[in-house]
Formats: C-alpha cells, sequence, structure tokens
C-alpha cells in the first residue's frame, strides 16, 4: 500500500514542487531548516499522503516562513532624516498550494483575505494550472488592493516547480543588492539606474526570488578567460 | 494699441507666422497628453470591469434567487454592472463563476452542473441537433439549458467595442431574459420577489401591487391560451387534428390560359391593377370577338 503511494508520479511530482518551493524560500533570505528542505519522498508520503488516494493533500503542505537577519538589513532602507529609523520592507511570507484545479478570483481574493487576516506580510499562491485572467488582472493591483497583505500575492503554477532553475549550470548566480548597495553602484560607476541593463520582474528568475521592480541584481556568471565576473540589472 | 492698420505691414517678422501655430513642443506635449488619457481611461475601464466581475462572482445574494424570474433590484444591479463588459469580459465572469462552483448565468444562484465521469468528452443527445460529442467542460458551465440560453441572450446584446472607444459612454440598456419570454419580456415588469420587498420599501406600495397584478392578468391570459390550444386537455387536442384523411374531389378541370384576354386587358391596368367595372365590360366584348376569330 505505502509502496503503492510513493511510487505513484503525482506524489513524486508534488515531492519535488513541494522541495523546490522551500529552496525558493531559502535563496531569498527567508529561515529554512537544511533538513525541512531535504525532506525525503517517503516522509513527504507519511505527512501528506491520504488514505487510499494517490494525490498528496495539498491542503495540509501549506508552510510559513521568516526572514533571516540578513534579509532583514537587505530590504532595509538606509536611514534618513524624515525617517530616522526605517522598518525593513520584507515579513513573514506564508506559502500555500491550491486543492482547486481551477484557480481564478475567489480563490486569489480568499487567500488574500486569509493572509491579511493572519497577519502574514505576503504570500506565495502554487496552483495546478495558470490562473484566469482576472485573476492575474487582479494580481496586478493587488498593491492597491485593499483587501491584499502589505508585501503582496504571488502564484507559481506547479509546473514552473518542478525543477529548480537557479540550479541548473547555465543559470548564474544572482544577487539581490539592498538600496545602499545600489547607490554605493550607482554613484561608483556614476550612472543613473535607467542606464542599467534590465531584466523583468516575470523572467523566470527574477520570479524565482521574488524581485520588485526598481531592485538591481548582480549576476555573477564564470568565465574561462576571466575568471568570475559581474554583471547588473535593473528591474522593471 | 491703437486700430489696426487695413493695410499690409511691409515686413511680416517671421516669429509672427509660427506664433499662431503652438510650438512644436507644445504639439508633442499635446499628443503625449492625449495618449495618456487613453491609456488612463483604458486602466479604468478595466479596473470597474474587475470590479464588477468581484461582485457578480457571487451573485445573486439570496440563494433562493430564481433565475427565470430575477428581483428588480438584482437584475438592475447585474444590468448596469455588466454594461462596460466586451463579450470576452463576459466569457472571464462565466469562467470565474465557473471557478466558485457556480452556474455561469451570474442572475443565478445555483451550482453549476457537475458529470460525475471523468472522461474529458461525452455524448449528449439533444432533440434539435441530434447526438453530439461535447467536452465536459462545456456541460459544467451551467446549471441547466436554460441558464445557457439566458446567459447567451445577455452576451449578444453587449458592445464588441471596448467602453473606452464608445461613444456613447459606458453603454447601452441590457434587457435580461426572464420567464414566458417573448410576450413577457418586454410588456411586463419584472416579477417581483416576495411580498416582503414590497414592505422593505424598496419599491412603493402602489408599484408593487400593480406588479402584481400585471403578473396576475399574465398567468390568467397564458392559462386560458393554453385552454385553447389544447396543451393541457388531451380531449381538446383529439378533435383538432384528424387521423382519417379526406381527399379533396370537386377538382375544376384545368383549362388552358387565354393570351388574349390577359393582353387586351392589360392596356387598362393601372400600375398593375385593373378596374374592376370596366375590366368587365372589355371581357365581354373580348369574349365574343373571340368566338368570331375563331371562327374564321
Ligand atoms: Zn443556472
Amino acid at each position: 500500500m505505502d509502496s503503492d503511494r510513493s511510487n505513484s508520479a503525482a506524489m513524486i511530482r508534488m515531492w519535488r514542487i513541494y522541495r523546490t518551493a522551500k529552496e525558493m524560500c531559502m535563496d531569498r533570505g527567508y529561515q529554512m531548516l537544511e533538513e525541512d528542505i531535504n525532506i525525503s519522498l517517503s516522509e513527504f508520503v507519511d505527512r501528506f499522503g491520504k488514505e487510499g488516494e494517490l494525490e498528496p493533500d495539498r491542503s495540509r503542505m501549506g508552510f510559513s516562513a521568516k526572514p533571516t537577519e540578513a534579509m532583514l538589513i537587505k530590504y532595509t532602507d538606509p536611514p534618513t532624516p524624515k525617517v530616522p529609523n526605517p522598518q525593513p520592507q520584507i515579513g513573514e511570507i506564508w506559502i500555500d498550494f491550491s486543492g482547486d484545479e481551477n484557480v481564478g478570483l475567489k480563490q486569489l481574493r480568499d487567500f488574500m483575505q486569509h493572509l491579511v487576516s493572519t497577519s502574514y506580510y505576503s504570500g506565495i499562491l502554487v496552483t495546478p494550472k495558470p490562473i484566469t485572467g482576472m485573476a492575474l488582472r487582479l494580481l496586478r493591483g493587488s498593491t492597491q488592493f485593499e483587501d491584499g497583505p502589505r508585501g503582496g500575492v504571488e502564484t507559481f503554477e506547479e509546473q514552473h516547480l518542478l525543477v529548480n532553475i537557479t540550479k541548473h549550470e547555465l543559470v548564474p548566480k544572482h544577487v539581490l543588492l539592498s538600496k545602499e548597495e545600489k547607490a554605493q553602484l550607482l554613484e561608483r560607476y556614476r550612472l543613473k539606474e535607467t542606464q542599467l541593463p534590465r531584466i523583468q520582474v516575470t523572467d523566470p528568475v527574477a520570479k524565482y526570488l521574488g524581485l520588485r521592480r526598481g531592485q538591481v541584481v548582480k549576476i555573477i556568471r564564470r568565465s574561462e578567460t576571466a575568471g568570475r565576473y559581474a554583471s547588473y540589472r535593473w528591474a522593471i | 494699441m491703437g486700430p489696426k492698420s487695413i493695410l499690409k505691414s511691409p515686413a511680416v517678422p517671421s516669429d509672427a507666422v509660427d506664433a499662431r501655430k503652438p510650438p512644436v513642443n507644445e504639439q508633442h506635449l499635446q499628443v503625449a497628453l492625449q495618449h495618456a488619457n487613453i491609456i488612463q481611461d483604458q486602466k479604468n475601464v478595466e479596473q470597474e470591469i474587475l470590479n464588477a466581475t468581484l461582485e457578480l462572482l457571487e451573485f445573486p445574494p439570496d440563494s433562493k434567487a430564481d433565475p427565470a424570474r430575477p428581483s428588480p433590484s438584482d437584475a438592475h444591479k447585474f444590468k448596469t454592472l455588466v454594461m462596460p463588459f466586451q463579450p470576452n469580459d463576459y466569457d472571464a465572469l462565466i469562467e470565474e463563476r465557473n471557478c466558485a462552483d457556480l452556474c455561469g448565468y451570474a442572475l443565478c444562484p445555483r451550482p453549476r452542473k457537475k458529470v460525475p465521469s471523468a472522461s474529458k468528452l461525452h455524448f449528449v443527445d439533444s432533440r434539435d441537433r441530434g447526438v453530439q460529442i461535447v467536452p465536459k467542460k462545456v456541460l459544467e458551465v451551467w446549471c441547466s439549458d436554460d441558464c445557457a440560453r439566458r446567459a447567451l441572450y445577455v452576451k449578444v446584446q453587449l458592445n464588441e467595442e471596448p467602453a473606452w472607444m464608445r461613444r456613447t459612454g459606458g453603454g447601452h440598456e441590457i434587457e435580461v431574459l426572464v420567464e414566458n419570454a417573448e410576450t413577457l419580456e418586454f410588456a411586463l415588469p419584472l416579477r417581483l420577489k416576495s411580498k416582503k420587498e414590497v414592505q422593505q420599501g424598496e419599491l412603493k406600495d402602489g408599484d408593487g401591487e400593480d406588479i402584481a397584478a400585471a403578473w396576475a392578468l399574465a398567468d390568467e391570459a397564458l392559462a386560458e391560451l393554453s385552454q385553447e390550444r389544447g396543451d393541457k386537455d388531451s380531449n381538446i387536442r383529439t378533435e383538432l387534428i384528424k387521423a382519417k384523411i379526406e381527399e379533396r374531389t370537386n377538382f375544376k378541370t384545368p383549362s388552358a390560359p387565354s393570351a388574349e384576354t390577359t393582353a387586351s386587358s392589360a392596356h387598362m391596368a393601372i400600375e398593375g391593377h385593373i378596374p374592376r367595372t370596366d375590366a368587365k365590360k372589355t371581357k365581354d366584348v373580348d369574349d365574343d370577338d373571340d368566338e368570331n376569330d375563331w371562327d374564321d
């Protein structure tokens, strides 16, 4: 029985998606236990399997993560005379796995309301299929949506988390710069941010890191001739 | 300044010509502004449609509302909210309601139909189109065929043009399909949800009574009509349709048309019509002539 369940393709698939979601949180700078990320398939089945079913119980898979000290610093603006004690623009995140095959406005609104009522800073909803066009429209305007959480909401399709793209050897390392680091960079090269090459926030790696418009990432590549070199991109 | 000279000024300074048009920069600014306004209008309409969809997502508020006879307030709200919609926005609304497991028609509070089997395609036997293969998804959009019809009735009225490009502003009034369609839908006011609504003062009391009376009369008339047609009483129906076939026997033997008669009266025709009295007289004369001709 048990081996039947763990062998099911659906179970293996969700196990991989779950692990990628946890890795993603760690790569963004949230606190994450090593053993949590390396959860084995049999343990996954034990925790989330349903008696007599091939699919795991997605409603039990949700988890939260708190930012590390380093992440809090990175997301805090440098103090100014006007704002001497700036608050970090990041907080505890909630990741949910939708059990509904089709996710539309209703599910997204319910998710947002859940985040607000449980006072999470932001949230990620992982959906079995692409969300509807209207839900996408709500998502785009969610920063002004009074019912949403402060840090906004992101959605991921399950299939996009099947593989952790940042682990691919051809994907260079992307590192987010803090506001202070960004200011130093622009000053050193006497640039305006608009003069930097760009990266779209919808780019898979940008989406993985949860980049916000206006942030700058440092991209570190390995090169046979130059060793390592860095370039910078401005998220739009 | 003194009065203007009617004479041409000998030397027109070159600046003066350009001064009539706004400077190039200002023209650019105006073009940019115009485009910005269009984009803003577009955004506003999109937001309006999103809000309307959110509101119609779990509509109507009363879970026992009848989609065939919506309450006036529900119908009014639906019609107003759906006005800026294009047909594809309306499809999106149906999709969203389906995601919420509701019938796609926004005036229907019932859950959508669920086909128990897991297969993606189904055979459907409909009276007018015979057996068809229909995807499961399509089957599960509505609670019933009636709602499909009602929803489509609204869709075909929607303006294809995006709301921000419509010259009339928001859009025109939308009609909803109510029960006993053709005769009632335009002539009769929407049926009241309940007497409570009248008491709550949503409508003036007099109005409520009038509406109720109008519907009572209509129901009576419909009952009479169906009696006459024999919809209910099977005895009457058997009298109307006879099983025995009777042949018509009193046929006239066909005669060849006479070219002369038609030709001779043709000159009397006024715009194709031949005045009767004159036609008779001429006909008599012609008949005589005909006989003579034959004899010759
Ligand atoms: Zn319905």
